[in-house]
């Protein structure tokens, strides 16, 4: 039994229509003698099953910029549009459901639920996202299995290694069988082997379940290995490219 | 330093809710340590006031003329601390008379009390005023002679010798006359005697020009001869003298002390001229006695829930623990030492410690004088040093809290404190299990004092005075010590045993989760648990000792009245006027009883004995069964009832007379119709130490119709009133139904007033009422800081669960799950230990309540706001920790490294 593969899910169609954008969006954080802008008017697009790279150095506003997309974070100005409808018109619930079944994260230090072992905290996504208790446990273990940690599934994140907590975090985002996927320096904390193979399980994983993914990094090298990239400083975008 | 202080100030006004709750829980704190200290101080000073009003005088020094006695008195006046001394004199008459128009009246033996004409202060004047060459007559005296003012009347002062005349100048009343008639012999101290039935008042300088001559003087050599009270054959000239009571402290026993050394001084400076009889010492040495007894009674009760209070400060403390760490390993990273952490932590804790200090003073101030009826006498000196320790208080709590919660940073590496390991080494107390230690420690005085009968033990006779042994005390503190180490130490192991098997191995619910988190965060749970459990322990406890307390002070009322209403009335009314049926029929009466009092010779001894009527004296009045030994109380009456001839006698005749349960007892009962004692006899069918109405010492309790027929009295002289009213208003409409037959009407609640017994001389109501108010508010006040608390450690933790998808109803059960397990374990935990603790605390003073409880008194209004409280504080600080959920910034969180 397969429980990755949504059978309500539509399959990717590359089609030109953004599966999430923002228009004019600004951020801004602070008050008014300490403002600080994290995005100054960004205009951005993602198509369905498209890889994007957000590409800046610390501070450019990539972070702030997946929040947006994710709800987390309200915008100063301007409006993000998820699958056509303005998101930051939602009230919190109503984000809270387009996160569980559309938008997932995958955070730079992993950001494991202490008190849950590796499979709870696949699991509470699941749960999460509504799946029946029958399937919850059969879907954890096979998308821990999928990122090789089906022999770590009652380990607490205390007790696994920085590598390991990050593919934790991927199978817990893809319990939520996301249509945009936003990793915020996936491979922040971790060595370059480790890298590597976990870009190479991200891009499998994109490739046979066909999510939108965006990965916002300071590397320009991961940058350019992804699909496209946008480039941002201080807050505005300043390049887009392949 | 001014870096310190920079350091300080920027941290606290950095985060102001943390810095407020700080405060918040500081001031609680101390503010029911200030209330208490009010408290016990107001107590003390009540006490010692109550113990000096009570001496109507305070030193009576036997001299040997009236020379010395004025001389000595002025001596003594002039010493510092006395506030004034007279001269003054007592001498016997053996006749006074009077011509009134009715005829010649004529008294038996009475005395003369002679006093300087500006001492005025050991008789109040009813009528008329004190003259030279002239009498004043106490009003008894006056009403047998029927003499009025102008009137002359004679005294004899012997027998043979020729009456004085004096003319009378006023009527007054002479107040304490056994002791100022006492006979003075300074080395056995004050004996108060039969006061004299006639008293007559004259001016010293009358008495020694004509009253005096005609008696022989009572030297200090003599004395010994007079110290038979009543016994009086001459004059007793004395020094007469009141010890300034401003100068003499606040409690008795620094009382005590105070006016020990001010005799003492006197006496050493008149060496061999005079020694006093000190009234005061004796009043205020039982007053100590009672002092101790309070003091004790209030730390057993109070100091638990204070101590605990301060634990919170440690909770609140923990809020800010996590920034605290980061920001002192900062610190030492770059260079400061511990010294100058530790700089910090102090200067920090000044500054919380003089908001929090004078806010729970003024909390305090507030408390009693709402709480305490009458106040607690605050003063502006009572003030500042009640605000001083506050601040003190609050400066303790605050830095053991801080370097507490901060424990790591200030003893480990400056590596360990940037990774902010965990303690790795188990704590000395654990590796030595000080816990088990202090638990089987306290059971082991539990069972010896419950199988000895070793406990506090009150004097019950005269003045009560209490024995009280230091280990005694030992079994409930340590119950404290060891439970609190014991919760520690467990660290909610057993919560999360049970939300584990509840679990499950591999959970698929949303409850499963909840109690798969809640498994794995017992220590966190335990630290709320500990704190909410024991403040409720504290708030159980205390209920359920003072409500036994105040049941206990209502049987005591009971037991020395004998009923809720008790009408007393001459011999034969009872029976001939139909008393006991009258009564019965009033509006608010549920059962009468009579009962016949009288005596009857036990071999040589003198008993009360008590004819009741076994059917229905159990409904008139509560029989318990510790009023009975070998039996309960329906079984007593039901051997009474079966065996006409029984009788029941005190544990004293039983062993004294080598009494058991069937054996012939013949008493001597006084034949009513001959005047003549006659043997009668009866058969023991049990032992009796209590009976409602009867005295403390032995008595014997019989049949009524059998006592009535062996004595051919005329009835019962006593009918016993059970009430379902207010006991107040039935006597007063059964005193105004049978006043005509000459009864005296008595009810429970003037009887209350009146007891003075070890168990009313303290009043518990206001401690009692203070605690129990902090108790509900720091029980509140615990739960709304576990949530608060709980909400700040995990704010990370629930803004992932939000970035996961999770809705607001999944997230806020993270939290109100966590308080439920919280408040359902420490409400069982409360039972449990408070009650445990109140049955140590009542089986330890079993000899103080007189008789002793039945059971424990279980106040379940009180319980039941307390546990309100505690659920209410829960489900407030649930709901605003599900506002505060709802407006968590999860960017900014998400972002925090």
């Amino acid at each position: 039994m397969n429980l990755i593969a949504d059978p309500h899910r539509e399959r990717p169609t590359q089609s030109p229509a953004p599966i999430a954008a923002c228009v004019g969006l600004t951020v801004a954080f602070g008050s008014r003698d300490a403002l600080v802008i994290a995005l100054d008017d960004v205009d951005v697009s993602f198509r369905d099953g498209e890889t994007v790279a957000l590409w800046g150095p610390s501070g450019s506003g990539k972070t702030t910029l997946l929040h947006a997309f994710g709800g987390l974070v309200e915008p100063t100005g301007g409006v993000v549009f998820w699958r056509g409808a303005p998101l930051s018109s939602l009230d919190a619930a109503a984000r809270a459901r387009v996160r569980t079944r559309g938008i997932a994260y995958i955070f730079q230090g992993a950001n494991l639920l202490p008190a849950f072992t590796a499979y709870e905290n696949v699991a509470f996504a699941a749960v999460c996202a509504g799946d029946r208790p029958a399937d919850v446990e059969l879907l954890a273990l096979e998308l821990l299995a999928l990122v090789g940690l089906d022999r770590k599934a009652d380990h607490l994140p205390s007790e696994l290694s920085g590598g390991e907590a990050q593919r934790v975090a991927i199978a817990r985002a893809l319990a939520q069988r996301p249509r945009l996927l936003l990793c915020d320096e996936p491979t922040g904390h971790l060595d370059t082997d480790t890298t590597a193979r976990m870009l190479e399980m991200i891009d499998a994983l994109q490739r046979r379940l066909g999510f939108t993914l965006v990965v916002a990094t300071h590397d320009a090298d991961l940058a350019a290995g992804l699909g496209r990239a946008v480039e941002l400083r201080d807050g505005r975008v300043v390049g887009h490219g392949r | 330093m001014r870096a310190i202080f920079r350091l300080a100030s920027a941290g606290l006004v950095r985060a102001p809710g943390r810095t407020v709750l700080r405060v918040g829980v500081l001031a609680l704190a101390t503010a029911l340590l200030g209330a208490m200290l009010l408290f016990v101080g107001n107590s003390l000073r009540t006490m010692t006031g109550a113990a000096i009003r009570s001496v109507p005088l305070d030193w009576q020094g036997p001299v040997g003329s009236r020379a010395q006695a004025v001389r000595l008195a002025t001596a003594t006046r002039a010493q510092p601390g006395v506030l004034r001394a007279d001269p003054a004199a007592t001498a016997p008459f053996v006749a006074a008379g009077h011509v009134a128009s009715t005829g010649s009246i004529r008294t038996g033996a009475g005395s003369v009390l002679a006093v300087p004409m500006t001492s005025v202060d050991t008789f109040r004047l009813l009528h008329g005023t004190l003259r030279a060459g002239q009498v004043v007559l106490d009003q008894q005296l006056a009403a047998t002679l029927q003499a009025r003012i102008s009137d002359t009347i004679t005294l004899s002062p012997r027998t043979g010798a020729v009456p004085h005349r004096y003319r009378v100048s006023g009527v007054a009343l002479v107040t304490a006359p056994d002791v100022l008639f006492q006979p003075l012999n300074p080395q056995l101290g004050p004996v108060p005697a039969q006061p004299p039935a006639q008293i007559a008042i004259m001016p010293l300088a009358t008495f020694s020009t004509t009253y005096a001559p005609s008696l022989q003087t009572i030297t200090p050599l003599t004395v010994g001869s007079s110290v038979v009270p009543g016994a009086q054959d001459g004059v007793q000239w004395q020094v007469q003298a009141q010890v300034d009571p401003a100068g003499l402290g606040s409690s008795p026993g620094q009382a005590l002390a105070h006016a020990g050394q001010v005799r003492n001084r006197v006496e050493r400076t008149l060496t061999g001229q005079v020694q006093f009889v000190d009234n005061l010492a004796e009043s205020l040495s039982a007053a100590a006695g009672d002092a101790l007894y309070a003091q004790t009674l209030y730390i057993m009760l109070a100091i638990p829930g204070a101590l605990i209070a301060l634990g919170l400060a440690y909770l609140a403390a923990l809020g800010a623990a996590d920034r605290d760490r980061r920001d002192l390993a900062l610190l030492r990273t770059r260079g400061a030492t511990r010294r100058t952490l530790v700089g910090l932590a102090v200067v920090e804790s000044s500054a919380l410690a003089i908001v929090a200090g004078v806010l729970g003073a003024v909390l305090a101030f507030a408390a009693t004088s709402l709480l305490v009826s009458g106040g607690v006498g605050l003063t502006a000196g009572r003030a500042a040093v009640t605000a001083a320790v506050c601040v003190g208080l609050a400066f303790a709590g605050a830095v053991a809290a801080r370097v507490a919660a901060s424990a790591r940073v200030f003893a480990g590496s400056v590596d360990e404190a940037r990774r902010g390991g965990t303690r790795t080494r188990t704590p000395l107390w654990q590796r030595l299990y000080l816990d088990v230690a202090a638990l089987v420690a306290s059971g082991l005085i539990a069972w010896l004092t419950a199988r000895t009968g070793f406990s506090a033990v009150v004097n019950p006779d005269s003045n009560p005075t209490l024995s009280l042994s230091v280990y005694m005390f030992f079994g409930p503190a340590l119950l404290w010590i060891g439970a609190t180490l014991l919760l520690v130490r467990l660290r909610g192991r057993a919560v999360a045993w049970l939300a584990r098997r509840g679990a499950g191995n591999r959970p698929t619910t949303a409850r499963g989760l909840l109690l798969a988190s809640v498994s794995r965060r017992g220590p966190s749970i335990n630290r709320g648990l500990v704190l909410v459990g024991l403040l409720l322990a504290f708030g159980v406890n205390l209920g359920i000792f003072s409500a036994t307390y105040d049941q206990q002070a209502r049987v005591d009322a009971q037991l020395t009245l004998g009923a809720d209403v008790v009408a007393t009335a001459p011999p034969g009314v009872v029976t001939a006027k139909n008393l006991a049926q009258r009564v019965a029929v009033e509006p608010g009466v549920r059962a009468v009883s009579a009962v016949d009092h009288s005596y009857a010779y036990v071999g040589p001894d003198l008993q009360d004995t008590y004819g009741v009527d076994a059917t229905s004296i159990g409904q008139a009045t509560k029989l318990r069964d510790s009023y009975f030994v070998g039996g309960t109380a329906a079984q007593m009456l039901d051997r009474l009832r079966s065996t006409p001839d029984g009788i029941l006698v005190s544990r004293e005749t039983i062993t004294d007379y080598s009494l058991a349960r069937g054996d012939l007892l013949r008493l001597r009962v006084l034949d009513r119709s001959t005047g003549r004692f006659t043997v009668v006899p009866f058969h023991v069918v049990g032992t009796v130490q209590e009976f409602p109405s009867a005295p403390k010492d032995s008595f014997m309790v019989a049949n009524l119709a059998y006592l009535q027929h062996a004595s051919r009295d005329a009835g019962p002289n006593v009918v016993f009133a059970r009430t379902d009213g207010d006991p107040v208003a039935v006597a007063r409409r059964i005193a105004a139904d049978t006043r005509a037959d000459g009864t005296t009407v008595r009810d429970i609640r003037q009887q209350t007033q009146q007891t003075v017994s070890s168990i009313t001389t303290v009043d518990l109501t206001g401690i009692a009422k203070i605690e129990s108010t902090f108790a509900v508010l720091l029980a509140a006040g615990a739960m709304a800081l576990f949530v608060g608390l709980a909400l700040s450690e995990r704010r990370r933790e629930l803004a992932t669960m939000a970035a996961v998808g999770a809705s607001l109803r999944h997230i806020a059960a993270f939290v109100w799950s966590e308080a439920a397990v919280v408040l359902g374990v420490a409400l069982v935990l409360a039972a449990g230990l408070g009650w445990l603790l109140a049955t140590m605390l009542v089986a330890m003073l079993q000899h103080v309540f007189d008789p002793p409880p039945d059971a424990l008194a279980i106040p379940w209004s009180s319980l039941a706001i307390l546990a309100a409280a505690a659920v209410g504080a829960t489900i407030v600080a649930t709901a605003v920790a599900i506002r505060r959920i709802r407006r968590l910034p999860l960017g900014a969180i998400l972002r925090e490294r």
